[in-house]
Order: structure tokens, then sequence, then C-alpha cells
């Protein structure tokens, strides 16, 4: 008797837990889990998935990371098959990285408005797109506009020299260039001279399909006439010309832009998004007065080229069919969400994926319009970075083999260049290459 | 629960005899022990044994974070390491340097602060809170603070030797310069940690014998030399040991002041591995190179261990 009274409340809980279960008003018709790392472009995207999910009754939880243990943190998910995210940021920087645990994306709606060539950086095996792109990053070379007339902006690495020292003496201006030149910030100094000089890192220039650079046995072109030149170009802008400060060497773009905001520098180079930091009255005595270019061409190359590459989002291939679909409706609904992505771009500086948007939005807003003019619209596009998984290993090779030859003098460039052959050869062909 | 005072009952009383009830005392007391202890045990275990066992086993094996394959390639990993002049030439030299200089440089103006704080002035509790302010600030902010403090454009120092009429060097962008921000801001970071430990052995100290240096009179260096200083070696050198060990696995200072750079020439044990795991994504060789630095640690640290036990000696 004792027994049955004790069990009495205990089935009366369940009966009264299960009738609560039961009557649960929105019952939700999924979960979808984001995983990303915090930055105002991605938090504006992932704002039009969560419209997606309110309207659509699914929950919605958004799991942002810090950048530094993105990589790692994301690799162990995947390579073990976890389904700890249905969506995850990615970077054409690992395009390849995760291209096995990887869902194709090629049936996303809207994947038909958006440009194919930075799509380049995530096909699997089978040449099918991995990833959807959130929004544009693309080097873009900005100046002072109150210092510089848009006519006399630089065409030509001696233009910057010469343009550079000119507002030096005026006084107008401490510094010509300034960017950032440590690791992971090479883009913004080394690299964009280098595309516009007509070299690249490895043989042959411009490819990016890893079997061909296979084949070809990961030559680097450090030891070429492109390459030493460009080299000596920046030798001389922070030993010769002064156009740079000699610490540049030690800057990452934090640094090079904190002097491009405090007024200290005429031209710089960074990512488009950065536009709206530089025109923060809040952080940038230069507010107002930035202007975009063309990239200063270097001797060698006789037309103009740009990079265009995309951050984007994935879908880890371990999920089931059915989370598979939720995150596929949410990243077609954010691709076609034409206001949300207007909203991205006021809001943030990060270009649309759609490009269906890109003649309205170049017709309201001449910001939209000059970037439209000096990325998306020139014919020669760069993939700025190789697509494979020793890319870190070789990116730290060079940026650690220039920072040498920048450091020390003009007469051993070639030969620091020369033993960086082997180290960057053997930062690309190391084992954990597949 | 059983309690000592079962021990005190009368023999008589129990059929179970004194011997068996004891045995099984202990037997109790053992096991509370073992359940005290345990779930410091299984921490332990599960974070730190087995992940220096998983991380041994990676190092012996082609293991990378992306793509774990497991393939056994027995010593591969660590004669890479250990032919990689850069390993050999500037990472191990570096953390070297970097050990010998911030510890020795701590250890001194450690022992300079605690005396001046054992002297007694006015206002010596402000000074002592003052002087122990950088050891609460975190290394990741010390660093970041650092960066900016030596910074060519905008930095304090450089606006300082501007104002001087002096050079301005860019601090981060030359070996030498860059490696003597890296030990300035450890010795500032860990002075204050010396400092407060050294003082408190200081007023451990008895008063006779410099009651009797005082009568004899000696000076105050003789006195420091001959007498603090001795009597201070037990302290000296559990502060040294300590501080060396865990200056080996420098991290925060170094990477976020130069991240090894310019060009590696700063780079010490722990980015070293930090690279090749995390930035290379090689998480096997990370692993080899972790466990060489290992074995480079407990050769050194049994080293220091035995210069202390040697100071010990002398200081009896």
């Amino acid at each position: 008797m004792k027994r049955k009274l004790t069990g009495l409340p205990l089935a009366g809980s369940m009966v009264l837990g299960l009738a609560a279960l039961g009557a649960t008003p929105a019952q939700a018709e999924g979960t979808l889990k984001i995983c990303y790392m915090s930055h105002p472009v991605i938090d504006a995207n992932v704002a039009m998935m969560e419209k997606w999910a309110k309207a659509n009754d699914v929950e919605f939880e958004k799991n942002p990371m810090s950048y530094s243990v993105y990589l790692p943190k994301m690799s162990q998910m995947l390579s073990s098959g976890g389904t700890d995210c249905d969506i995850f940021w990615h970077n054409d920087d690992w395009g390849q990285l995760w291209k096995q645990w990887v869902e194709q994306t090629s049936d996303v709606a809207g994947m038909d408005t958006i440009q194919k060539g930075p799509m380049r950086a995530f096909p699997n095996d089978e040449g099918q797109p991995t990833a959807v792109p959130l929004a544009h990053t693309v080097g873009t070379f900005f100046y002072r506009t109150d210092l510089v007339a848009e006519n006399d902006v630089p065409k030509t690495w001696a233009d910057m020299v010469a343009v550079g020292h000119k507002l030096q003496e005026e006084g107008k201006t401490k510094w010509g260039y300034v960017g950032g030149m440590t690791h992971q910030n090479t883009w913004f100094s080394i690299w964009w001279s280098l595309w516009t000089n007509g070299c690249d890192i490895f043989n042959p220039k411009f490819e990016r399909d890893n079997a061909v650079l296979d084949k070809s046995g990961w030559v680097p072109t450090l030891t070429e006439d492109c390459h030493r030149e460009t080299i000596e170009f920046w030798w001389d802008n922070l030993h010769k010309d002064k156009i740079s400060p000699e610490g540049m060497v030690s800057y990452g773009r934090n640094e090079a832009n904190a002097i491009f905001m405090a007024g200290e520098s005429a031209f710089t180079f960074a990512d488009s998004t950065f536009l709206g930091e530089f025109n923060n009255p809040e952080k940038s005595k230069i507010a107002g007065k930035v202007g975009m270019a063309l990239w200063p061409m270097g001797p060698r190359l006789d037309h103009n080229v740009a990079w265009d590459t995309v951050w984007a989002w994935g879908i880890p291939k371990a999920l089931d069919a059915k989370q598979k679909d939720i995150a596929k409706q949410a990243l077609g609904a954010m691709l076609l969400d034409k206001e949300g992505q207007i909203d991205q771009w006021k809001g943030t500086g990060g270009p649309p994926p759609n490009t269906t948007l890109w003649p309205e939005l170049a017709s309201q807003d001449p910001v939209f319009a000059k970037l439209k003019a000096v990325v998306f619209d020139v014919q020669d596009h760069i993939l700025s970075a190789y697509y494979f998984p020793n890319w870190p290993a070789v990116q730290k090779a060079y940026a650690d083999i220039s920072t040498e030859a920048l450091s020390g003098k003009r007469e051993d460039i070639p030969a620091v260049l020369e033993r960086g052959m082997k180290t960057l050869h053997d930062a690309a062909v190391q084992q954990i290459a597949k | 629960m059983p309690t000592v005072a079962a021990d005190r009952q009368p023999a008589s009383r129990g059929a179970i005899p004194a011997t068996r009830r004891r045995s099984r005392l202990i037997g109790e007391r053992l096991n509370f022990q073992i359940g005290l202890i345990l779930p410091s045990v299984l921490v332990l275990l599960l974070f730190q044994v087995v992940p220096i066992f998983i991380g041994t086993d990676a190092s012996f094996r082609r293991w990378t974070l992306y793509d774990p394959d497991k393939t056994w390639v027995g010593l591969e990993h660590y004669r890479y390491v250990l032919s990689d002049t850069n390993f050999l030439f500037t990472v191990l030299p570096n953390t070297f340097l970097l050990m010998v200089g911030s510890v020795g440089l701590s250890l001194a103006l450690g022992m300079a602060v605690a005396l001046l704080l054992h002297r007694g002035f006015a206002a010596q509790r402000l000074v002592q809170t003052v002087v122990l302010l950088p050891l609460m600030i975190g290394p990741v902010i010390a660093s970041t603070m650092m960066r900016w403090t030596f910074n060519d454009q905008f930095g304090v120092v450089n606006a300082f030797l501007g104002w001087l009429g002096l050079g301005q060097p860019a601090w981060l962008a030359d070996r030498w310069y860059a490696f003597g921000v890296i030990v300035f801001t450890d010795v500032w970071i860990w002075t204050p940690w010396f400092g407060l430990l050294l003082l408190a052995g200081l007023k451990s100290l008895p008063k006779e014998p410099f009651e009797a240096a005082a009568l004899d009179a000696a000076g105050r260096w003789r006195t420091f030399t001959h007498i603090t200083v001795p009597m201070l070696r037990p302290v000296i050198g559990v502060c040294v040991v300590i501080r060396a060990i865990d200056c080996f696995r420098t991290f925060d200072q170094v990477w976020l002041l130069t991240g090894g750079g310019p060009a590696r020439s700063t780079e010490v044990f722990s980015i070293y591995v930090y690279m090749e795991a995390f930035q290379n994504l090689n998480f096997a060789r990370g692993s080899a190179a972790a466990v060489i630095g290992t074995l480079i640690i407990m050769v050194a640290g049994l080293a220091l261990y035995a210069l202390i036990n040697r100071f010990m000696d002398v200081s009896r």
C-alpha cells in the first residue's frame, strides 16, 4: 500500500508533464544552429536567416566564436562527423580544407544570382560548389580625397611614390602609404602589388587548379624578375623613398588602419569592408574624405586587376536530410532577401552576394557604384589565396621570407629570395598535403 | 560513520577481535580518503594525463587536425623538429635567453622592491599596492598595452624619445629591439611576484644576525651580501625554479608583441609548437615539438632543483 502511495505523485507528475508537452501551443518546426565568427558583416547576414527562421517557426540558435579558435574547432567538428552546427561560416582560405565534409550547395535557391568566379575556391571533387556566399571581400586601394584629386590618383607604382613624396614634402601628410605587412596581412602591401606586376607566388602564375600546380611541382616565383622588383619596390618605399614607415614590416592591418584613420597617410590598402570604419567620425579623423581607386599598376602589366573573393556559409555533410533541408532553405532565403542584403551593404559595407541587386544599388549609392567600377567591373579577377591544405604554412613562410628581405640590405634581396625558394616549396609540399 | 571513539570501546564487548576492528577501521578510513581525492584524480587523469598520452601518441603518427588518418610514422616528426635549423638555432636560444634575461632581471628588481618595502616608510602600503598592480593585469592585456606603448608612430616611448631629441626606433621591426621589448614586458609583469615572495622571506628572517652585523659595524652592502642573500637562498631558489619553468612556456607576451617576428627572429618554444599545431594544422609535428620541449624542460628543471638543493645545503 505504502509503495503504491509513493508511486502516485510520480505517476501524476508524469501524466501532467506529458499533458503539458502535448499542450505546448507552438512547437517549433525545427532547429537551426549556426556557428560563425562575430563580425558586423556576418552578424548582418545572420540577421536575415534569423528573420527567416522566425517567419517559419524554426528555433534559431546562434554560436558566435572567436576567430583564434574557429579554424581548429570547426576542423575538429567536421572531421569527427559532428553536427553541432547546421550552418557554419566558411572562408575561401579553407575552401579545400573541408571539401570532403561539406554539403554540395548548387541546389540552394538563389545560387544562380551569385558571381561564379569567387566560387572557384569552394569546389568539391565533382566540381560542384560547397558554399553559399554571404558577402564579397574585395581588396581596395583607398586614398584621401581631401589630399588627392580623382584625376591625380596614382595609376602606377611610380605615381604612388611621386604623389606620396610630394604630399610628404608639402607637409600635408606624414606618410604616403601604409598597409599591413606581417603574417596574414601580406595582402595589404606586397601581394596586391605582386599581382599588379603580373606576378604570383607559384608557377604557373594565376593558376589555382591544384592538379596543375601539383604537376608543376609548386615552384615559387621568388627568383623571377617580377617578384624581385616587387620586393625592391617595397624596400625602396620603406628605406629609400620613405613613403612608408620602416616599422611597417611589423604592422598588422590594425596598426596600418590606425595610421590612416589618424590622417597620417595618403593611401592604404584594405578590405572594402573597412570603408565604414574609415568613415566613422567617432573613430576616424578622415571620415568623409576617403575614396576608392583602381590598384596602381606595376611596370610589367598593362591592364588592371582586382581580387574578388567571398565569405560564405557551409553545411556539414554529416547532417540528416531534414537538417540539411532546413539549412538550405535558410541560406536560400538569405540569398534572395533583397532588402536584407541592401541593409547589409548600407550598415556594414559588406557587398551583397546577389548580383541582381548590383545595378540598382549602384544607381542609388555612389560608394557602391565606385566599388563596382574599381573591383567588380574589372575584367581580370585574381583569386587572392591558394586553395589547398598547406596554404596556411605557405602564407607564414612567405611572410617570413619577405620580412627578412625587406629588413636587410637591398643588395641581399636576391640571396634572401633564392634561399626562400626551398622554404616556400617545402611549405607547399610538406606531408600534410593530399 | 565510524569514529576514533570506536577504538576506545572495551574489547570484551565486541565479538570482533581488536586487530580485525583496527584493520576494518583503516580500510574505512582509506576508502574515505580515496573518496575524497578520487574526483581530483579523475579530473587530473581526464584533462592532464590522458591528453598527454594522446598528444604523445599523435607525435608518432601522421595526424593533422583536419584529417587525422593516424598512420604510424615512428620518429619522423622528431627527426624533422630536431633537424630544423629554426628550432635549433633560433627557437631554443631565444627561449633560454628569455628565461635567463627575464628571470634574472625580475629577480634583481624584485629583490630591490622587497628591500625597499621592507625598510618601512610613509605610504608604504600604497606603494606596495601600486607595485603589485602589474601582477593583477592579465598578460594579454599587459602585452597589448606594451605593443602600443612601443608603437613607432603613436607609442609613448617614441614620443618621449622624440621630446628628448633622440632617435625613434621601429621597436618591433628589429630582432633585438623586439626581443628587448618582450623581455621588458615579461620583467614588468613578473617583478612584483618576485618582490612579494622575497618580501615575505625577508620578514621571516631572524633579527639577531642583523643586530650582530650592526654591532660589528658591517656596512649595508656587506650585510646584504653576507647575511640577507645567504639566508634568503631557499626562497630565491624556489622562486627561480618555479619562474624559470613557467618562463619556458611563455606564449601570450611573445604572440601578442611580435608573433615570433620579424621573420621568426623572436620565436620561442611555445610559439613554434603553436605554429606547427594550430597554424600549419600539423597536430603531429606540434605534438612532437611539445614532447621534445617537455624533455628539455625536465632536464633543465632537474638541473635547477639540484642547484636549489646546493643552495639549501650552503644556507644551512
